[in-house]
């Protein structure tokens, strides 16, 4: 079986995406592939829409555009993207950068991606968790279409907020009702344009690893009374 | 035991809560939360001078709170907010004490609802909340996008809140 650990980090974010199809073939493996996610009391409060309409997944982008510019515009306007962004020394590509992310433009590609899956969960009596639970199936639609030589990208920009969830729930007829379903976010998915240069930084274990109890950044080493035999294997005993 | 006392209390245990879920994100959710009392007001007005000043308006007159000032600068976007004696300030008084970074002001939700609602602004989001306990006061920095072409039009808010307090161009609201 091939290493899984491979998959996971060799995949990134895409967003930019070339207009072929994906098979629908593709798309049910997928979505297999999320039905498997971890769920709490096997709940599986998971339920999926497809889009593919044009006309459906440029309203799903306007919605990002707005949900992502309308709150980047603030932090912009307040200097925090500036701060953000402040590692980018060129100032030219520094302001490219931040005029595509306070535009909105960052989260716009929904028009873009050939398929739009919308991820939401049952809120009925009994549920536990649900938005962890919902997580944990992104994740796995992401890996599968990694391995199926796809790209794609988890989007909370448009259900970020209540009132544009409420406005993604009535694009897709999704009850509107606050203890019918919570959408937590669309994953985009299509063949990237895109060659993004990976691995991303990642932290370095060290910075994220506590051992035994938070706080501890060593790792635990054994007692030489463990390690150490005198004479003969399993002789504990010094004379 | 004061009654608003009591409803700070369970608010600011709500809120610190609904923080220790999402962090962040929390003050992105809870932007309905004061709707209810706004709505029932009838707000009328064709501008957003007159949606905002009939809400102070609405506001100060249930005692809601003493005094509101607002200024709108910033290519239109910026949309400043004194709120003076809210009856909320206990809960954000707790908050602060708990080092949590204030993220719901119920008048400002108020606010941006009828800019919603009465005009059709595309959205509003509310930037930065501050607190000051000794002067009963809250500044609110608030962004309104009248339409979607607004979105990403910038300034350095900064300067213009120099600039409204160089100006003295508040406009106060009291009941």
């Amino acid at each position: 079986m091939a290493d899984i650990l491979d998959v996971i980090t060799s995949r990134k974010s895409i967003r930019r995406f070339k207009p072929d199809p994906v098979s629908d073939e593709m798309i049910d493996k997928i979505l297999e592939a999320a039905r498997w996610a971890p769920t709490g009391e096997n709940y599986q409060p998971w339920r999926f829409i497809v889009v593919k309409s044009q006309e459906t997944r440029n309203k799903i982008g306007d919605l990002a555009k707005v949900g992502s510019g309308s709150r980047m515009t603030a932090w912009y306007c307040m200097g925090h993207m500036q701060e953000r962004f402040a590692a980018i020394e060129d100032p030219e590509k520094r302001a490219r950068v931040l005029r595509f992310m306070y535009s909105g433009e960052v989260s716009e590609f929904a028009k873009t991606a050939p398929v739009v899956i919308a991820v939401l969960g049952s809120l009925e009596v009994g549920s536990v968790d649900v938005p962890y639970d919902l997580s944990a199936a992104v994740e796995n639609m992401l890996l599968e279409a990694h391995s199926l030589g796809l790209g794609g990208c988890w989007v909370h920009g448009p259900v970020a907020s209540s009132r544009d969830a409420v406005k993604f729930k009535k694009i897709l007829n999704i009850p509107t009702e606050m203890n019918a379903f919570k959408v937590i976010a669309y994953v985009a998915i299509g063949w990237a344009l895109e060659k993004r240069k990976y691995p991303r930084p990642k932290l370095p274990l060290e910075e994220l690893v506590f051992w035994e109890e938070f706080g501890k950044t060593t790792r635990p080493k054994k007692s030489l009374d463990e390690l150490v035999y005198y004479e003969q294997y399993g002789e504990k005993e010094k004379d | 035991m004061d009654k608003m006392v009591y409803c700070n209390d369970v608010m600011a245990r709500m809120e610190e809560l609904f923080f220790h879920e999402l962090s962040d994100c929390a003050g992105w959710k809870t932007e309905f939360i004061g709707v209810d009392f706004i709505q029932a007001k009838n707000i009328k007005g064709d501008n957003r001078e007159d949606i905002i000043r009939n809400c102070i308006k609405a506001i100060t007159a249930a005692g809601l709170a003493e005094e509101g000032s607002f200024a709108i600068a910033g290519k239109d976007i910026l949309l400043r907010l004194k709120i003076k004696g809210c009856i909320h300030m206990g809960k954000e008084v707790r908050l602060k004490e708990r080092g949590i970074k204030i993220y719901n002001c119920v008048i400002a939700n108020m606010i941006n609802d009828q800019l919603i609602e009465k005009l059709n602004y595309e959205t509003a989001y509310i930037g930065a909340i501050d607190a000051d306990e000794k002067e009963d006061l809250c500044e609110i920095k608030v962004a309104i996008y009248e339409t979607m072409e607004k979105i990403g039009c910038v300034s350095d808010w900064s300067e213009e809140c120099q600039r409204i307090d160089a100006n003295d161009e508040w406009q106060t609201i009291r009941a």
